[in-house]
Formats: C-alpha cells, structure tokens, sequence
C-alpha cells in the first residue's frame, strides 16, 4: 500500500511537471502582461507536432525535437503577438477571449487537416525508456526525466527573471509601462520577447506531454483546461506558485483516477474550487 | 543665438481631442537651464509628456539636438538623451532601489558610484525595495534612475513637490551639483518659484496653455508684481 502511494505520488509529479511546462509560460504573459491568451494550448500543441514531424519525417533525435519544438511555438508566438495579439492587449478581457478561443479552433482544424484526428505516438531514445528500481519500487525513467527538466525550466525561469537586467527590465514594463519606456525601455519587444518564451515553454511542454497523454487535435482544448486550473490556483505570474499547483493538480489527477475511480477525473475540479475558495487569488497571487 | 539642445517649435498639444498646449514655442540651449512656472492645471506637465512624445501633436515640431524627434517613440527619445523625472515619482516597487538604478541605465558619466556619492542614503537603501522608501528617498531613487541613463537634458517634474524642508535643501544641492558643476541643461518645472529661479537662468510662465510671460530667472525673482501675477506667491510660504 504505501508503495502504491509512494508510486502513485512520483507518477502524480512526474504528470504535475509536465503540466507545469505547459502552463507556466501562460502564468507569465497573464500575469505580466495582463493578455487572457486562450490559445495557449494550442502553442502546447503546436510544439507537439513539430516534434513529431521532427523525429518521424526528419528521422532525427526527440532529444533535438525537444528545443525544436520550443523554437517553433516561440517564432509562431512571435508572429501572432507582432500582427495579431498586440492589437488586443487594450482592448479589453472579452476580446481577448474571443479571439484566442477562435485561434484554438483554427489550430484544431489545422492539425487535423495535416495530421488527421488519430492519435500520434513518437519515438524516445532507449536510454529514456524502461524503469530503474530503487528499494523495490520500480520508477519510469521517462517520469525521472520530466522532473528533471521542470526543475531545470523553473531553475532558469526564477533567474532569469528576478537576476537578469531583462528579467529587471520585465518586471519595470509590468510595474509602470510609461515610466519604463520613458527611461528608453523598449516596452514592445520585452513583451514580444517574453510573449514568445511562454510560447516557446508550452511548445516543448507539448513535445514532452505526448509520451505520456499523447497527441491528437483536441490537444489544444484539453489541456487548456488543466492550463488554466494551474494558472487560476497558483496565482498569477508566480511561478512558484505554478509550480506548487500543477505538482499538486498532477498528484491530485493521478492520485483520484487510482484510488478513488468513481470520483475519476472530478477531483481535479474539487481541489481547484477548495483552493480557491481558501485562496481567491491563488496560492502565491497577489491580484 | 547658442546652439540649441532642446526646442519646442509652435507645438499645440493635449489628450485626445482637447488641446491643452496651443502655440508653445521654448527653447533651451545645451547646458542651459529653464524654469517652468505657472499654477495647478495650467498644462507643465502635458509639456513635459509632450517632449518625451506620449501625447500626439496637433501641430509645430519638438527638436532635439537639431533634430526632428516628433514622430519618435518615448523610448526613442530617452535613448537619444533626453532624461525625464516623473511628477509622480513612480518608483518600480518590484524592484530593488539598486535594480531601479540600473534596469535602464546607458553608460557615460553618471553610474552607480557617482549616484551613491550624490545621494548617499540610497547607498543605505541599496537592497529594500523600491516601495519601502521614504517620500524624499523615493525622489533621490527617481532623479538618480534618470541620470542613470545619462542624458543631455534633465526634466524634472515638480521634484521637490510635498517634501520635508530639509529634503528639499538637499536635493535643491544636488540639482545645483547637476546644473552648475556638471553643465547638465535642465527644464525645472516648480511651484516654489523661488527656488526653481535661484536654481536655472531663463523662466517661462504658462497660463491655461499658452506662455504668458518670458524672463530671465534672475530677474523674474526680483520682479514680485509679475510672479505674484501669475504664480501667486508660493514665495511667502517659503
Ligand atoms: N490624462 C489626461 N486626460 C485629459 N486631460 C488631462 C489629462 N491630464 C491632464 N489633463 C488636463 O490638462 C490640463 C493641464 O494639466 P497638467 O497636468 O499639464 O497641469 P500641470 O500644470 O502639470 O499642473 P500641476 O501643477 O497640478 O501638476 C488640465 O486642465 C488637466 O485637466
Ligand atoms: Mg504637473
């Protein structure tokens, strides 16, 4: 029994941190930049089928399709906020809405236009599969490494925000725009720029994801749901908080599927309205 | 006629729709200093937004440097050398008072040495953040993040604006240090005549937006009929 638990705890964590790639980076734009960017899954997605096409058609290493894919979605990010996003950021919250919703669509309908509606399977290396067993609980190799790879994003994320002059520089846009740009701040392109790493995360968090929930065109829909339950109980632009939600959102979904079945998938849903009732703002939210 | 730094050509300016500025022309030559006066409301501050180019011009042309900058960004114009203090101090609160000083400072003369030697309680204040100031600290950390920048020209918005008497010795001090030592040019938009005139050469007054009235700092001070005119005296509360 505590070794169910204890398994059922890792694999919880392992499925927490790759929620936590996808969401963080939507965490930062929503919290910074005041932008409701529902098309964030579809970045996810986007990410996904890049590192598809990368390791199947180009035959190449998933250890390549992983930055490749973290590329993709940050240029295709770019793009969108240079011609379409950045006309919205003042034109208030439904709008913002409305337009990004719209954008899942047609990113659904893309993918499923180029990829049809099946699900997607991919190559990982050997040295990624299979398990290692440490006091007679087998550990999924691959879990180990999404981890390892959450810690190292949110390692980079934390430094290169808060001891970085552009981390400096995000943080004085996000505080008072005016006084930024009037101190020679170049406003726009820190937000594109910021914009275009939160793309960029959730496209390697959805090249990541496809081992373990797989690909398909509704990709974009469903995990936009966990996307926002991460970014609602962490708390905006924390990404501590982003961190402690989707850990506990991961645990929570993975825990309830095994132990208690018939509740299924709904725990998620219970623990996300307790949260916020404790705490309306999020864990770690300070608006 | 000198050079000039910093000119406003027949510039009529204002938010939206309203034009509050109509017909200003100021100019200010390089290391010149030039006061602005007038009452609560009668459009310093929009001629200040202005030069840094957050409001639309309705008409004329702001040159710097002999340069046409009217079509220029605010971030543009910073990065030419034009240095703004705001009015409402607007100290980034997430940053520490160090992070403050340098997240948009350019190299040249000014760096955090020297900004440490002006203002030495910001040196104290090194680590809190910038929303754990005190109202005269929070104005050292602002000017000091301007000059961080090093600029040509120094605006400084009502700087001394509901300050301890003593603060406001001292940073009349370091303004004097800028202007006199440094031959930093500044526009010095004041309420307390007094000080702004002892402090600069040339002074303009401004009435519901257009100027009413052109002098040389030192005269002005002497004239009190013309102050108390169109300033009121802010002088006999000094
Ligand atoms: N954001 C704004 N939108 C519309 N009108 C404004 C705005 N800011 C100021 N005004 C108007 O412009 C005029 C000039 O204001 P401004 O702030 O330039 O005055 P000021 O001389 O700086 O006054 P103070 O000494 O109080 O700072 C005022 O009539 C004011 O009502
Ligand atoms: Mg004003």
């Amino acid at each position: 029994m505590t070794g169910n638990l204890l398994i059922v705890l890792f694999d919880g964590l392992a499925f927490g941190m790759l929620l936590f790639v996808l969401s963080v980076g939507l965490s930062v734009t929503l919290g910074l930049m005041n932008f409701v960017n529902l098309g964030h899954g579809a970045f996810g997605m986007l990410g996904g089928y890049v590192a598809l096409v990368v390791t199947r058609e180009a035959g190449l290493s998933f250890f390549l399709a992983l930055p490749a894919a973290f590329v993709g979605a940050a240029v295709v990010g770019i793009a969108c906020e240079r011609t379409l996003f950045r006309r919205l950021y003042r034109s208030g919250e439904l709008n913002q809405v409305l337009f990004t919703v719209g954008l899942v669509f047609v990113a659904t309908a893309i993918a499923t236009f180029l990829f049809g509606t099946g699900q997607q399977p991919i190559q990982i290396p050997d040295v990624l599969r299979g398990s290692v067993e440490i006091g007679g609980l087998r550990f999924g190799i691959y879990r180990i490494f999404l981890i390892v790879v959450a810690l190292a994003v949110t390692a980079a994320l934390i430094f290169g925000l808060e001891f970085t002059r552009f981390g400096a520089s995000v943080r004085a846009a996000v505080d008072n725009q005016r006084v930024a740009q009037g101190l020679g701040i170049d406003v726009d392109t820190i937000f594109a720029i910021t914009f275009a790493l939160g793309c960029g995360l959730a496209g390697l968090g959805g090249a990541l994801a496809i081992e373990i929930v797989g690909l398909d065109p509704t990709f974009a829909f469903h995990y936009l749901i966990y996307v926002l339950i991460v970014v609602a109980v962490g708390g905006l632009g924390s990404i501590g908080g982003s961190f402690l939600a989707a850990a506990l959102l991961g645990i929570a979904d993975v825990g309830g599927k095994y132990f208690v079945p018939e509740l299924g998938s709904f725990l998620i849903y219970l623990l996300m309205v307790g949260v916020l009732f404790w705490r309306p703002l999020g864990l770690f939210g300070k608006r | 006629m000198a050079e000039p730094l910093l000119e406003l050509d027949d510039v009529s300016a204002g938010y939206g729709e309203g034009i509050v500025l109509d017909h200003v022309s100021v100019f200010l030559p390089a290391g010149g200093s030039l006061a602005l006066l007038g009452r609560n409301g009668v459009g310093k501050t929009t001629m200040i937004l202005t030069i840094m180019g957050f409001l639309s011009l309705a008409g004329g042309a702001v040159r710097f440097r002999g340069q046409d900058v009217s079509r220029l960004a605010a971030h543009q114009r910073a990065r030419r050398g034009i240095g703004w203090v705001p009015q409402e101090r607007d100290i980034f609160p997430s940053l520490t008072v160090e992070e403050n000083l340098t997240v948009a400072a350019r190299a040249g003369r000014w760096d955090l040495a020297s900004i440490y030697g002006l203002f030495p309680r910001l040196h104290e204040r090194k680590g809190n953040m910038g929303n754990q100031l005190s109202g005269g600290e929070q104005q050292m950390l602002t000017i000091g993040r301007t000059l961080m920048t090093n600029p040509d020209v120094l605006l400084l918005d009502e700087p001394l604006e509901g300050l301890a008497p003593i603060i406001v010795e001292e940073l009349t001090a370091a303004i004097r240090r800028m202007a006199r030592d440094e031959g930093m040019a500044l526009v010095l938009v004041e309420q307390h005549a007094e000080v702004a005139l002892d402090l600069t050469e040339d002074a303009v007054v401004i009435e519901r937006g257009v100027i009413a009235h052109r002098a040389k700092s030192h005269d002005l001070l002497a004239d009190r009929e013309t102050l108390d005119r169109f300033v009121g005296l802010n002088l006999a509360a000094e």
